[in-house]
């Protein structure tokens, strides 16, 4: 009976180990091949069967495509891209989070669902009068310009998960701090502020990754090689030393999704905790 | 009272004042944009034929002789019902999994949400190389497990799925972390309860977890489904709608008819026809969203 009972356990256990072992292999090797690719030295790249475990690794690839193309400009566009609107979205988002959730106005709601609506506006259903307001504003490459769609994409999801940070904590603080006399800037920057830190924080790691990932609005609006972001390399890196367009160079596009991952990859395997805690939140609360 | 009413509207003031800069950034580059798409799709519009002009409904009526957009809504279908599905169940599964308590827990929840910390255009254009028929990864181990080599790509219910299967890994990780979350929600007397009646394992996940989820798995399933009518990066970079038009979706057909053709006006009239698509997939998700709710 015992043993029986410890038999079942143990084909639990083992099924179980089995299919967290498939779900790692499923996430982790598509991730590996790609690596692979990436640092295989030259010649090593079209084996039949694959090979795993390669011998030796290269960097050719990567000095390639920094010698080709203008990748660390690229990448500082991105991080700038991605850091700027990223501040700009937060500073405005937490200004209407703080009066939607603090100061009882008509209309509150309206801004609510007004934003959410908008935000289920398809890009694609905007891009085309866009482009031409851009041309006629000039605001076509210039890194301001896509600053203000970068900004605009991420401004009703922010403004909604602070809003419902806010709605967490307490009012009975900033009370205080308002019959001391306080008035709104510094209460908003000396109470406020510390409080919902973590959201803050939150909304600027996930935030960042969604600026750094961008790749329609930069498709569209980016043409200049100074404006250009590091998605935009994978298509060009393919290419570099090509003799038609068949000829495609799977090791330089496998060295730039290795450059454009490696960032997100940190800012996940650290905050993980921080990325989830936002990610729901957007949805629960 | 006078003062008191004037600290009111000074609130109010405020309150405006504050909400300002967000509402006036969408106002301006999403709301009125919109608005004029809907517009320009009643007009011949091109910027290399240097045409502005009105032309009715013509737009409209062009779409529903396009044989591209047939296609196009053909695959939008298939990939929206098979995406949501299978990133439903798996998503539900992954939940489970991750819920469980194991060594190196954490680790492999931080692993699931890697795809989605990825570029799409990262992942699309790597797809291409994943599902490459001679090198490629896939086909690496359906060879040695079968000694074939299918032409992914080429194929036109093969790519479908090729689509497919790389939206749902990229995507997936998502809806698993948010059904974790439903999951830690659910209290654990009423799995106690369950058990004094009876039910474990499978039969307790069937009468207890499944319909306490039930309207956020509705939800996530209307929200999976809008994104998936306005996928755009896989198909982009993985296939270009190919093999012909067998894997094109709305918003490649908006992307091509408008910054590759530069025909703005029939272009606006496809946007719109994807607008209304997200509306209708949103008007009826949210019915039944509020069919589970009375229900529940």
């Amino acid at each position: 009976m015992n043993t029986q009972l410890n038999l079942k356990r143990g084909i639990r256990t083992t099924l179980f180990t089995l299919m967290v072992i498939l779900f790692m292999i499923v996430i982790l090797l598509p991730i590996y091949y790609i690596f692979l690719t990436a640092f295989a030295p030259s010649g090593k790249l079209f084996t039949v069967p694959l090979t795993y475990f390669p011998r030796s690794l290269a960097i050719a690839r990567f000095q390639d495509i920094f010698g080709a193309l203008p990748i660390a400009r690229y990448m500082l566009n991105s991080t700038l891209l991605a850091t700027f609107s990223t501040i700009l979205a937060l500073t405005v988002s937490l200004l209407a989070a703080y009066a939607i959730a603090r100061l009882d106005f008509p209309g509150a709601n309206l801004v609510m669902i007004g934003l959410l609506a908008s935000s289920m506006l398809p890009g694609t259903a905007t891009v085309i009068p866009l482009f031409q307001m851009f041309q006629t504003l000039k605001l076509m490459d210039t890194l301001h310009g896509l600053l203000i769609l970068y900004g605009s994409a991420l401004l009703p999801i922010t403004t909604w998960v602070l809003v419902s940070f806010l709605r967490q904590v307490p009012v009975e603080i900033e009370d205080a701090a308002k019959v001391d006399g306080a008035s709104f800037f510094p209460l908003l920057w000396r109470i406020v502020l510390p409080v919902i830190r973590p959201g803050i924080a939150t909304m600027f790691l996930i935030n960042f990754i969604i600026g750094w990932n961008e790749f329609f609005t930069p498709l569209i609006f980016a043409r200049g090689a100074g404006v250009k972001v590091i998605t935009m390399a994978l298509s060009e890196a393919q290419v570099i030393g090509a003799r038609s367009e068949f000829d495609v160079s799977w090791g330089n596009m496998s060295a730039v999704a290795i450059l454009t991952t490696i960032p997100v990859f940190i800012i996940t395997l650290i905050f993980q905790r921080q990325i989830v805690e936002g990610i729901t939140s957007g949805v629960f609360k | 009272m006078f003062s008191r009413q004037n600290l009111s509207t000074r609130r109010i003031l405020l309150a405006w004042l504050l909400v300002t800069p967000v509402v006036l950034w969408r106002l301006l580059t999403s709301v009125y944009p919109f608005l004029r798409t809907f517009y320009i799709s009643f007009f011949d519009n091109s910027p290399v034929r240097r045409t502005f002009d009105f032309v009715g409904l013509d737009n409209y009526m062009a779409l529903t002789r396009d044989a591209n957009v047939d296609a196009t809504l053909t695959f939008t279908l298939f990939f929206t019902v098979t995406s949501v599905a299978l990133q439903v169940v798996l998503g539900l599964a992954i939940a489970e999994l991750l819920n469980q308590r194991f060594k190196m827990r954490n680790f492999t929840r931080a692993v699931n949400l890697l795809p989605w910390a990825m570029a799409p255009i990262v992942i699309a254009t790597a797809a291409r190389w994943i599902f490459h028929q001679d090198y490629g990864l896939i086909n690496d181990i359906i060879w040695r497990l079968s000694g074939e080599r299918p032409l992914w790509l080429v194929n036109f219910t093969t790519a479908r799925f090729a689509v497919t299967i790389t939206d749902v890994w990229k995507n997936t990780a998502f809806l698993a972390v948010i059904f974790l979350s439903g999951l830690q929600g659910i209290p654990l007397e009423l799995y106690e309860a369950a058990k004094i009646d009876g039910a474990d394992g499978v039969r307790s996940y069937w009468y207890v977890t499944l319909p306490l989820l039930m309207p956020l798995i509705i939800s996530m399933i209307i929200f999976t489904a809008i994104f998936r009518v306005l996928t755009f990066e896989i198909v982009y970079a993985l296939t270009n709608g190919g093999p012909g038009t067998a894997t094109s979706l709305l918003s490649y057909l908006v992307y091509l008819e408008g910054f590759r053709v530069l025909n703005f006006g029939y272009a606006s009239a496809i946007a719109m026809l994807l607008f209304f698509i997200v509306l209708v997939v949103g008007v009826v998700g949210y019915g039944f969203l509020r069919r589970a709710w009375e229900r529940l």
